[in-house]
């Protein structure tokens, strides 16, 4: 049996209190008026005037493009609004990528874990228990995500600009067609049920799968092992579908008017090599804790084998998702790449290209380096960083628009959800022994050596 | 000190497995092993250095990517820059995405194949070559263990008898 | 120890063989004689093939307006077989690479012969690009060599240029990794051989692979090596084919999602010809014991996820155009236009057979059940064909200037070089099964003591040590 250690237990708690502080900071310090948004511009632009060259907003689909010199007064002032609302929407998006990134890492380790039953795996089972760890971490994080969800849309602040419904009015100068023929997609109830059958499909899973895996233990045949790998296969079935949809609507949601048929599986892809990442760290953490007796260094190499293919992977998709629209060259594909590969965004932009693929390319290609445990830590600790920025730039030029940062809300955020994605792995791993003895497959696994 | 071989027949893999570690932990130097398949396993026990012929295929790799770099980039941009289809080739940068499949593909082929060849060229296989398996049932189910011996064979000849050898042959 | 495997997992070769069997049995079609079938499948593929050159010959001779190719649909049966061809040549590479970094055991009794497909399939695949050159004397041209026009070299944006690359990269790494795969095996036959002639050819074939411990080493680094590079080189060919499709604007075929869609497409229809083929030669090459029923669910069990993967995509391409709010997307071969317009048996031909009748494999009895797998091989088959001929024929027939709206009819020509096609990849299949060892041998030898009926009965009588 796992015990939680003191020391990180007070470290995940001192993380969620300095992150909320943090938080609230940044709602506290939201510029309220126009004039508050004019002195914050030019104290930016006095940092960096470039950045101004490619000044597309995404938050509004009618915005067209300002190259030209010549801007009017009214022009101004509604850039001056939009401005306003990409500060107003500053720790909202903060809040959000940190609570999405640390959500997808237990919903890609359930998928991974489904996967391992699914393909009936024989290496992995002294994993199980880990991986289990992980996923506890789905329903505090479905309920953030949810909440939030609900927050955004009650308070009448559209961090999803298509929920504004001056968008509908065919009265109003705002009035979109694109928007209204999707309408029947995005809309707020039938957007927020999606969410919700999402988040319970994905959950009840996760609920009878770690049950089962448990009763298998003390199991004397293997009725709870079959059933596993029934629900197993359903869930990803599930999964396959609803993964993609989710994607689309937390995420690509934000741009209404862009659209890829890739974005899902690409977001699957930033999802799937993050939970992986993090299996492998936590396992590594474990059994430099002393625990997990069963697993040796071929385990170490097989789960820095997949880091190491599924970074290439998920480069694969960036390139086809990037090049394609590149080619094309329409400017209705390419207004969501302007922004990143362009404008302010670039810097993320390519730098993730090396942290998510250059680096894990080169550190981990070596069998020998697979199977190092500070090296695959080190290594995990660079995806995992590149695999943030990644979300964050999908959904921070759609919200926080040129006016980007990453600072004290930023930071916070991510202290926060740290610290409660500490807490409640660890908290769960303490519940249940390490090992998943009733599996037929287990002596498979502690066999693995090669 | 005389030239002669000893040949031991083994018709187990494990069987050969374990008297290799017992040869090995006695002390005597193993030539050369032919087995029908790859033994798991078998390499350790003999203590034979990794092969780095993964680190060549890596060579190869970089020497094919630049290669597709250094091409594009000739024909592309410096001899003959032309704007086809209003993509314009007069910078290597604007036009990189699309050079990225072709880099990738020339990075493959140059590993895939002049690995290969390496290993036909240090493995000494190629057309015409004559098989040197001293018994045919070598390629079937049979293992054979050459160990270099000196004028007293018996102590190793028990030995191999005791670890499970089906035959002992000695060439001169 | 070491030969440790779960006892829930079914043998992997049956009938108590021993390694000695195991070279018998793989030797037997190569030393045995060539029954009264085989000598008839061989005469109607020959036939097939020879039809098919006489059409090559008349295209080349008149032309391609002997196609059926018009204006607006400029691309029709021609690069859909090429699609279709390349798309099988998936199968092998993918058996013997991702299923070899996955440890997957079951690879080994059906990688030869997938392998194998996949090369052929991929000689298919390559002569419809040169055929519709039209002056195929010219061909060369596709490779950036110096030449008499100014050194005017080949346009590297293009993606019809990526594609010889990847396509001959792909065939011959595939050679080669298929080729020292044979070389224990060649081995094999060459030490067994009792004819001269078979002696002589097989020892040359065999490269003189003696079998030393640091041959196999390499030759194992060099397996793994090249597996590592065959994966991401097998979803770049079909990843660069879509990119035909892909890169351009028209709609239908400008979609993000074609690159791993086609990719999984490919997989899919691979595996059915796979199983197609498979299915046939356990029996007439007496291999039951080493194709077993677990292979064959195996095979489906892969069949069933790439063909969920792409049901996946055929919803979100759907969804998609539907979402864009493009009025020409409602044309493109996966929308209601496509569904009720004049394909619309295309359409429907591309759901049934790709989507709904593998449904069935849910089940276990009808995946375990040969006639039955063979059947929904056959179908796939037919499916994927329909796919390549819906997103080229549907979408160009419809496009961004409807009064250039037009329809695609095939010439006999068109019909021909395809059926020729299938036959020469006949006769080479035919061929190969009667002159090469189709199972891995030496591999198989290796999982011998972990998977075979045998050896995992006796582990169970002594209680699982």
């Amino acid at each position: 049996m796992y015990s939680f250690s003191k020391k990180l237990k007070i470290s995940a708690i001192v993380f969620m209190i300095l992150g909320a502080l943090g938080i609230a900071y940044g709602f506290l310090t939201i510029p309220n008026s126009i004039e508050e948004v004019k002195q914050l511009t030019e104290q930016q632009n006095q940092g960096h005037n470039e950045a101004n060259a490619a000044n597309v907003i995404e938050q509004n689909p009618n915005h067209a493009v300002e190259n030209g010199k010549e801007v009017s007064e009214a022009a101004k002032t509604e850039h001056l609004t939009h401005a306003l609302h990409s500060f107003q929407n500053r720790p909202y998006a903060a809040i959000f990528i940190a609570m999405f990134f640390f959500f997808m890492i237990a919903l890609g380790t359930l998928a991974f874990y489904a996967i391992q039953y699914a393909s009936q795996a024989g290496w992995s089972i002294v994993l199980f228990r880990v991986m289990e760890g992980i996923t506890a971490y789905l329903l505090p994080g479905s309920l953030f995500i949810l909440a939030f969800l609900i927050i955004s849309v009650a308070n009448g602040h559209y961090f999803y600009i298509w929920m504004n419904p001056e968008y509908y009015n065919p009265q109003s100068e705002l009035y979109d067609e694109i928007l209204v023929g999707k309408s029947w997609w995005l809309n707020v109830p039938f957007w927020m049920v999606r969410t919700f059958i999402f988040l319970l499909g994905w959950n009840i899973y996760r609920y009878f799968a770690v049950k089962n895996s448990l009763a298998q233990d003390a199991g004397v045949d293997l009725t709870h092992y079959k059933k596993n790998f029934k629900a197993s296969v359903f869930f990803l079935l599930f999964f396959a579908v609803t993964e993609s949809m989710m994607a689309w609507d937390w995420i690509m949601s934000l741009t209404p008017h862009w659209l890829s048929t890739l974005f899902g599986w690409y977001v699957f892809s930033t999802l799937f090599v993050s939970s992986i990442t993090v299996i492998a760290m936590v396992t590594i953490y474990l059994k430099s804790k002393g625990f997990l007796p069963q697993v040796n260094n071929s385990h170490f190499h097989d789960l820095a084998k997949f880091m190491f293919g599924f970074s290439i992977f998920w480069t694969y998709l960036w390139f086809s998702q990037f090049m394609l629209i590149w080619y094309a060259n329409m400017p209705e594909e390419t207004a969501y790449f302007t922004p990143r590969l362009l404008g302010p965004y670039q810097l993320l932009f390519m730098g993730m290209l090396l942290s998510n693929f250059v680096f894990p390319l080169l550190l981990l290609m070596n069998s020998d380096f697979k199977r190092i445990p500070w090296f695959i830590i080190s290594t995990g600790i660079i995806i995992l960083l590149g695999h943030y920025v990644d979300i964050f730039v999908m959904i921070s030029p759609a919200t926080v628009g040129n006016h980007w940062q990453i600072g004290i809300p930023e930071i916070s955020s991510i202290l926060f959800f740290l610290g409660l994605f500490i807490y409640v792995v660890f908290n769960a791993l303490t519940k249940s022994p390490l090992n998943a003895k009733g599996n037929p497959f287990i002596k498979e696994s502690e066999h693995f050596h090669y | 000190m005389s030239n002669k071989t000893l040949q031991a027949i083994f018709d187990d893999d494990d069987v050969l497995l374990s008297a290799v570690k017992d040869l090995r932990a006695a002390e005597y130097h193993i030539e050369e092993i032919f087995t029908p398949f790859p033994v798991h396993g078998l390499e350790k026990a003999v203590g034979l250095p990794n092969t780095r012929i993964a680190i060549m295929a890596f060579i190869y790799g970089v020497i094919g990517f630049s290669f597709a770099v250094w091409m594009m980039n000739y024909m592309m941009i410096a001899d003959w820059p032309q704007n086809i289809g209003g993509k314009p080739s007069f910078s290597f940068a604007e036009n990189m995405p699309a050079f990225v499949p072709i880099m990738f593909e020339l990075t493959v082929f140059f590993a895939a194949h002049l690995m290969v060849i390496t290993f036909y060229m240090r493995s000494k296989l190629w057309p015409f070559k004559k098989a040197e398996n001293p018994d045919p049932r070598t390629t079937d189910d049979h293992f054979m263990i050459e160990i270099a011996v000196a004028d007293d064979v018996n102590a190793l000849e028990d030995l191999l008898k005791k670890a499970g050898a089906k035959e002992i042959k000695i060439k001169a | 120890m070491s030969h440790y495997e779960a006892s829930i997992r079914e043998p992997l070769i049956n009938g108590n063989k021993s390694y000695h069997d195991i070279t018998v049995d793989v030797a037997a079609p190569v030393e045995g004689k060539a029954n009264k079938k085989w000598w008839i499948a061989f005469t109607i593929a020959l036939l097939a093939f020879l039809y098919g050159i006489a059409c090559i010959a008349y295209t080349i001779g008149i032309g391609i307006g002997v196609w059926g190719l018009n204006n607006r649909v400029n691309w029709a049966w021609d690069i859909t077989n090429f699609v279709w061809w390349v798309g099988i040549g998936h199968a092998g590479t993918l058996i013997s690479a991702v299923l070899l970094l996955f440890r997957q055991k079951w690879r080994m009794g059906i990688n030869r012969s997938a392998e194998a497909m996949t090369i052929f399939a991929v000689f298919q695949a390559g002569l419809f690009p040169i055929i519709h050159m039209g002056r195929v004397w010219n061909a060369f041209y596709v490779l950036p060599l110096p030449n008499a026009l100014g050194s005017l070299w080949v346009n590297f944006n293009s993606p019809l240029l990526w594609d010889v690359f990847a396509i001959s990269t792909y065939l011959s790494v595939s050679l080669v990794f298929w080729y020292t795969g044979l070389l224990p095996d060649f081995a094999m036959l060459r030490d067994r051989a009792v004819r001269p002639f078979q002696k002589k050819i097989y020892g040359l074939l065999s490269f003189g692979w003696s079998g030393r411990l640091k041959d196999w080493q390499r030759f194992e680094e060099v397996s793994l090596v090249l597996a590592g590079l065959a994966t991401p080189l097998v979803l770049s060919v079909h990843t660069i084919v879509s990119m035909d499709f892909a890169t351009s604007v028209i709609p239908g075929w400008h979609s993000t999602i074609f690159p791993p869609y086609f990719v999984a497409g490919a997989i899919f229809s691979g595996f059915a010809m796979v199983q197609t083929l498979l299915l046939i030669m356990r029996k007439v090459s007496n291999l039951e014991a080493y194709i077993t029923r677990i292979h064959i669910e195996n095979m489906n069990k892969v069949i069933l996820l790439t063909g969920g993967i792409v049901s996946v995509a055929y919803i979100t391409e759907f969804f998609m155009g539907w979402y864009s709010g493009s009025s020409y997307e409602d044309y493109t071969y996966l929308s209601v236009g496509a569904a009720t317009g004049p394909y619309w048996w295309a359409f429907w031909a591309l759901i049934t057979c790709n989507f709904i009748i593998p449904q069935s494999l849910w089940f276990k009895k009808l995946r375990t059940n040969y006639v039955w797998s063979f059947f929904i091989s056959i179908v796939i088959n037919i499916g994927m064909w329909f796919e390549r001929f819906d997103i080229i024929v549907i979408d160009l027939s419809r496009g961004h200037l409807p009064s250039s709206w037009t329809m695609f009819s095939p010439t006999f020509v068109d019909v021909g070089i395809f059926i020729g096609t299938i036959g020469f990849f006949f006769v080479l299949f035919l061929l190969y099964a009667r002159t090469f060892p189709v199972i891995a041998q030496a591999e198989l030898k290796s999982i011998l003591k972990s998977s075979g009926d045998n050896y995992k009965k006796l582990r169970e009588n002594n209680h699982e040590q």
